[in-house]
Order: structure tokens, then C-alpha cells, then sequence
């Protein structure tokens, strides 16, 4: 791919996974689950794609920028921590299993949420400084069963009409 | 990772199905509530000190303060967040609490209450 091309789609991917990081808060998601910091993690998508279609050295600054980004525009100091250490720990997640052959688009997504989540666990029992927090986790790991099939259907979808061989 | 992947769910992907299962079932176990407890005493933390230790089975209904407010209400031996203005408010939607090892939490007012097994305080409270 040219390099003023893969720029381009790197900064698309950014803005996607920063608008959907965005649109994500008005889905009451706790509503329906009443579980703190649960999500559907659409973001996870544009990393998925991304891996995919650039490779995990350009997926990470993307997760990197959007995390940073996310905070600048509302997150906070607290959300930052939050984001990065589910974000890349779901990447890390991600590019390691997208080695197994075994694994589908739908399996590697799985994990990367499942991994998402034990990072903000993770960075929850940091913060709060307790080790009850932890409690939370096993249903968190339940729902992301069902979040990550979820954003392996979009990706899945994404990945089939973008093309991964440069056409131009 | 640049190569072609597998676009649908196989046979392979139910390995990481199971693994997540796995885990999620062994940090459940880890994280049983001991129940049974006469003498269960609730603590209420912020930003990771204690700042309240209470009876359970005594009722109570305390204002914490701080950068948004949390009304918490000790009523029949369960612990629940009957309002708070915080963003979200997952405090709330949490259902009550009312065994040793549960907590109930407020990320945005970094409030915690927890339920523990003892009325001893087996550390410095400051």
C-alpha cells in the first residue's frame, strides 16, 4: 500500500474509533445490565480491521492515539488509564492470537474483549486500590462473549468489502 | 497479520469460547462470598481510605460527599446506593448487597463499600 495511503486510512480509523467510542456513551448498555464500565466496545472494530488490514505495528498507535484522543475530548485522566489498559491489552490479546490458525475473526475478537475487560478490572483495582473489585470480573467475562461475537459480525462485514490488496 | 483471515465462525473458535468460560468460572470461585456472618460489618471507602466502618445489621442511611453525592442506605442487613448524582450511576443500578466479600462500587465518586467477615479492624485506619 502507498504510504500516503496507509496515512490516510490510519487517520479514517482513528476518527472512526474516536466517534465510535463516542456514540457508545448513549447506549445504556448498564440499563439492561447493570454492571459498572460495561460496554460493547465498538472501538474494538476499527482495531480489529486495522490489524488486519495494516498490520498490529500501525494498529498500535491508532489504539494508542484514539485512547489519548478519547480523553482530550471527555474522558479524563481516570478514562485514559481505563482505555489504555483495556485497549492495548485487548490489541496484545488480538495479535497474538491472530498467529493461532485455529482462531476465526469471531474467536480472535472474543478474546480481545474478554482481555479488554480483565484490563479495566485491572486498572479499577488499581485505582480504588482494592482487590473486591474483582468480583465483577467473571460476568464481565460472560457479556464479552457476547460483545466481541458482536464486533466480529461488524468486522467481519467491514473486512470483506474493503479490499486488502491495493487496486489503485 | 496481514494474511487473509478466516471471515466466519468455525470449529476453532469455540477454544477461545471455552477459555473465557474457564476463566470467568475459576475468578467466580475465587471470589465466592463467605456467607453467614452475625457480626458482618460494612466499611465505606474513599479514594482508598476508610472512612466508615458500620454494623450491618444496624440500620443506617449516610450522605458521602465529594465530587458528586451517593446516599447509602443500611437497611435489613443489605447495603444499597439509593441515589447519587454521578454520571451513569451504575451505584444505583447495582443491586444491594448483603454478604462478606460483596462490594458495591462508585467509580466516578471513587467510593467503595464493602461487606467484610469481622467487626476487627486488622489494619491502621488513619
Amino acid at each position: 500500500m502507498k504510504k500516503s495511503k496507509s496515512l490516510a486510512l490510519c487517520a479514517l480509523l482513528i476518527a472512526l474509533a474516536l466517534a465510535l467510542s463516542y456514540t457508545e456513551r448513549f447506549l445504556p448498555l448498564q440499563l439492561l445490565i447493570p454492571l459498572p464500565g460495561i460496554k460493547l466496545g465498538l472501538a474494538n472494530i476499527v482495531t480489529l480491521v486495522a490489524l488486519y488490514r495494516l498490520g498490529s505495528g500501525k494498529a498500535l498507535p491508532i489504539v494508542l492515539l484514539r485512547c489519548i484522543m478519547g480523553a482530550v475530548f471527555g474522558g479524563g485522566i481516570s478514562g485514559l488509564l481505563f482505555s489504555l489498559t483495556g485497549g492495548l491489552l485487548a490489541l496484545g490479546t488480538m495479535t497474538l492470537s491472530g498467529r493461532i490458525r485455529s482462531f476465526s475473526v469471531y474467536g480472535i475478537s472474543i478474546l480481545g474483549s474478554a482481555a479488554h475487560n480483565i484490563g479495566q478490572i485491572l486498572a479499577a483495582m488499581l485505582l480504588m486500590q482494592s482487590p473486591y473489585i474483582l468480583a465483577y470480573l467473571p460476568y464481565l467475562l460472560l457479556v464479552s462473549l457476547f460483545t466481541g461475537f458482536a464486533t466480529a459480525t461488524a468486522a467481519s462485514g467491514i473486512l470483506k468489502l474493503l479490499p486488502s490488496t491495493d487496486r489503485s | 497479520m496481514k494474511k487473509e483471515p478466516n471471515l466466519s465462525f468455525g470449529r476453532g473458535d469455540w477454544i477461545a469460547v471455552v477459555l473465557v468460560l474457564v476463566l470467568a468460572a475459576a475468578v467466580l470461585v475465587l471470589c465466592l462470598p463467605r456467607q453467614g456472618e452475625e457480626n458482618a460489618v460494612v466499611q465505606v471507602w474513599k479514594e482508598g481510605e476508610l472512612i466508615y466502618e458500620l454494623p450491618l445489621h444496624s440500620d443506617r442511611e449516610l450522605q458521602i460527599g465529594g465530587k458528586y453525592q451517593n446516599t447509602v442506605v443500611i437497611q435489613n442487613g443489605r447495603v444499597y446506593v439509593r441515589e447519587s448524582t454521578c454520571p451513569g450511576g451504575d451505584c444505583v443500578h447495582t443491586k444491594g448487597i448483603s454478604r462478606s466479600g460483596q462490594s458495591i462500587v462508585c467509580l466516578p465518586n471513587r467510593l467503595e463499600l464493602r461487606i467484610t467477615g469481622t467487626g476487627e479492624v486488622d489494619f491502621a485506619v488513619g
